[in-house]
């Protein structure tokens, strides 16, 4: 293994009450690799897909990318966002404008490029993802799973070198799910550098290189996919897995 | 009698002198609207910066707005700034200092509440784009903001031009006191005029409220979620 | 770091603005003590023109006729005033000011001179220096011409018709307290009431009743004037000297020429028509005919002459006070 793309070595966050929400985490990506972070609500892992791109600011710790680290970075944030795209949980288009507009913004506002350039490559990128008959409509038009489709490529417009997903599928309809998670797919198929949070537990076995399972603010166990699921080492692993496969004999 | 009342309005340049108080009073309330505008969104951002002193002082200036009457306000500025300051500024000016003060704190509210309902998930997706905070106020917040400020800022700027008819009492000529003005010339020798005055004044204050109420309407439905 | 700043200045302009909305409250609260000072003679001939505060809905003393000019007796004069003290009639710059903020016009310095129906009284000769009065009102009664009254005698048991807070109302109590008043909120509802008969007689001020009956046929102002005169004369800013005797030394040499009476004939006549005798309203001089004044106090009783001092002070309030209801 070369050079990891990014770093994260003794990270640590607590909120004002000092309660610790993220304990001492370190952990690293490769390019090209997949990992999925789960673990039960509250374990820290949305916390800690925001503490990379520094939308929460860590207590102590060090953040690298490519090796450059840019934990206290303040004036060229921008510049690190623009390399660590990020998906959310909750439909986050801009109302205020037109699909093909959600996707030219930043590209043309950060990275100055060309618009006609940016409005090609976005036209091919949502006919990609079957959507390209939306780009004038607003976001209010589109079902959640549409939404999200548009939110995801409107992050792969920027290039980025590492995309982070959080729990993008949480709040959409069921029937909604797996058409955003095939884009996803696709996407790693590409070859695409993914930090992704989820509680699809069959999409993450389908798609990680590499299972992250935290728990109350640490990374508990780290396995491959087929160990963690079939064969988990630690017991809170266990209890957290069979939490789902109680539901699922239930039904 | 009835004919000798509706004289009033085209006799000499009467007709002509009410559509210039009209402009006065368009003017005086167009000019602080667009003070209160801008100054209202740089004020909503600084209300929602998280500092006890920025948020008392901003406290007590909504707070002396609320309170004061605009006459007093208008009086103070008129001749107060003339008495105590040696600022000797025209009616006109005092009026758009006083709407505009007024007005600022009115939309300043107005935006503050307005921020604080964009979720906040709207600011990450600017951020996690990439995109600077300016940026993010200026492409993704304040548009948003605009929309949803669109129907108070109308009410504010018609009742701006309602409450403009307090501006004759620090001597600026508008369209009612021009109505006065030709109701009492014509005291004598035509006592209808007041009536048909009215009603002219009346049917003019309309002609511009409504085009802005119906404008207000119209983006409201195109800018809706 | 560009936003804290920017964020800091903006809170010092809000603070600013704040402070300075509060020092001048403050320095309001005060009134009076503080005046910006007026321009004396010197610097108004120097400017060549003269600030002059009218009336502009006060028909016949300040209006503006249909052509955007403003007339009027006032207006008259102080075209006059321009005209001798600069050289031309044009130099007289008119400002139209409202009854209640003519002391603040001069205390403010706005203008140089008050010529807006201004009666002098006690109160506001403190804030304001009054020059020789050029006009004088007194109380006037309107009846029909077929029962009219022509003297206070004939309104013994008869009703009288005033409006609550006037000065006729407090007139007619002081002294006659024997005659019925019939008292009405608004100026309308007592003329209607007059023209119905809800009453013999109907007193307020003589140019308002003059004027009125000059307008309703079948009614005559029988006493044309009655109780305390007011007197009318231009105000400038307390101290102002100079300017105060400029006015005067105006005023005194107008005389001559009967000027006011000139004046009168303008811009009053078309108004009150040809039965009143302009001496009843016009001062020449600054010269005050008491007689008639003392003719009117004799006739009435001695308490008239004792409660002076009181009934002037209610008389001062009157007319600020319709004509700021006027305004509104």
């Amino acid at each position: 293994m070369g050079q990891p793309i990014l770093e994260v070595e003794h990270l640590k966050k607590s909120y004002v009450n000092n309660v610790p929400i993220l304990d001492d985490v370190s952990f690293s990506l490769q390019k090209g690799e997949v990992v999925v972070i789960v673990g039960p609500s509250g374990c820290g892992k949305s916390t800690f897909l925001r503490c990379i791109n520094r939308l929460e600011e860590i207590d102590t710790g060090v953040l690298k990318l490519n090796g450059v680290s840019y934990e206290k970075e303040k004036k060229n944030i921008s510049k690190v966002r623009e390399k660590i795209g990020m998906v959310f949980q909750s439909y986050d288009l801009f109302p205020n404008m037109t699909i093909l507009n959600n996707l030219l913004l930043a590209p043309m506002k950060v990275q100055k490029r060309n618009k006609e350039e940016v409005k090609k490559e976005a036209e091919q990128l949502l006919d990609r993802v079957g959507l390209l008959d939306k780009k004038d409509n607003y976001p209010r038009q589109l079902s959640g799973g549409q939404k999200q489709r548009v939110a995801i490529v409107r992050a792969m417009l920027m290039h980025p070198e590492i995309m982070l997903l959080d729990e993008i599928t949480a709040a959409l309809d069921p029937e909604m799910v797996r058409e955003v998670l095939q884009v996803v797919l696709e996407l790693a198929k590409t070859g695409m550098t993914m930090l992704i949070v989820t509680h699809e537990m069959e999409f993450a076995r389908s798609v990680a290189d590499r299972v992250i399972f935290m728990d109350k603010g640490n990374i508990v166990e780290e396995n491959t996919p087929e160990q963690f699921f079939d064969n988990p080492e630690t017991d809170r692993a266990k209890q957290f897995l069979n939490s789902f496969h109680y539901e699922t004999v239930k039904k | 009698m009835q004919n000798m009342g509706i004289e009033v309005l085209f006799k000499g340049i009467n007709s002509l002198r009410l559509w210039q108080g009209l402009w006065v009073t368009i003017r005086i309330a167009l000019i602080s609207m667009v003070f209160s505008i801008i100054l209202g969104f740089l004020l909503g951002m600084v209300m929602n910066i998280p500092n006890k002193i920025i948020k008392f002082i901003c406290r007590i200036y909504l707070e002396i707005v609320r309170i004061m009457p605009q006459l007093v306000l208008l009086f103070l500025v008129y001749f107060g700034a003339a008495k105590h300051l040696g600022m000797n500024l025209s009616g006109e000016t005092a009026a758009v200092i006083v709407f505009t003060f007024w007005g600022t704190a009115e939309m300043g509210d107005l935006v503050r509440s307005a921020l604080i309902s964009i979720p906040k998930h709207q600011y990450d997706s600017g951020y996690g784009l990439g995109l600077n905070k300016w940026q993010v106020y200026l492409y993704i917040i304040l548009p948003q903001t605009i929309r949803r400020l669109l129907p108070s800022a109308v009410n504010l700027l018609t009742r701006m031009i309602k409450t403009t008819s307090l501006v004759a009492l620090i001597g600026v000529v508008e369209v009612l006191k021009v109505g006065k003005q030709i109701i009492d010339a014509s005291r004598y020798t035509n006592p209808t005029a007041a009536l048909w005055v009215y009603g002219a004044v009346f049917f003019m204050y309309f002609i511009i409220c409504f085009p802005f109420s119906r404008l207000s309407r119209v983006l409201e439905k195109k800018f809706a979620d | 770091m560009k936003k804290k700043i920017l964020a800091v200045l903006l809170a010092t302009g809000v603070a600013a603005t704040t402070l300075l909305g509060g020092s001048i409250l403050v320095s309001a609260a005060d009134d009076g003590g503080n005046t910006a000072q007026a321009r004396t003679l010197d610097e108004i001939k120097k400017d060549g023109k003269i600030k002059i505060g009218v009336f502009s809905d006060k028909n016949p003393f300040g209006y503006v006729d249909e052509n955007g000019d403003v007339q009027g007796y006032d207006i008259y004069f102080g075209k006059r005033l321009a005209k001798d003290l600069l050289g031309s009639e044009d130099d007289a710059e008119f400002t139209y000011v409202e009854a209640a903020s003519r002391v603040e016009y001069l205390q403010s310095a706005k203008v140089d001179v008050i010529l807006a129906n201004f009666t002098v009284t006690d109160d506001r000769a403190e804030k304001v220096d009054f020059a020789l009065p050029y006009m004088k009102v007194a109380l006037g009664v309107v009846s029909p011409d077929d029962a009219l009254i022509k003297d206070v005698k004939d309104l013994e048991g008869k009703k009288l018709i005033v409006v609550k807070g006037t000065t006729a109302e407090t007139y007619f109590t002081d002294n006659y307290p024997d005659i019925e008043l019939v008292k009405f909120d608004e100026y309308q509802e007592a003329y209607d009431a007059l023209l119905d008969g809800r009453g013999d007689a109907f007193s307020t001020d003589n140019t308002e009743v003059l004027a009125w009956a000059q307008q309703n046929e079948g009614f005559s102002v029988g006493i044309e004037s009655l109780g305390d005169i007011d007197t009318i004369a231009p105000a400038v800013q307390k101290g102002n000297t100079d300017l105060l005797n400029a006015i005067n030394d105006e005023i005194k040499s107008l005389a001559d020429e009967q000027f006011f009476h000139k004046d009168f004939e303008e811009t009053l006549k078309p108004v009150y028509g040809d039965n009143i005798n302009p001496d009843d309203l016009v001062v020449e001089g600054g010269v005050v005919d008491g007689e008639e004044k003392a003719e009117d106090a004799a006739e009435t009783e001695d308490s008239d002459a004792a409660s002076d001092d009181t009934k002037e002070a209610e008389t001062t309030e009157e007319p600020e006070e319709t004509e700021a209801a006027d305004a509104e």
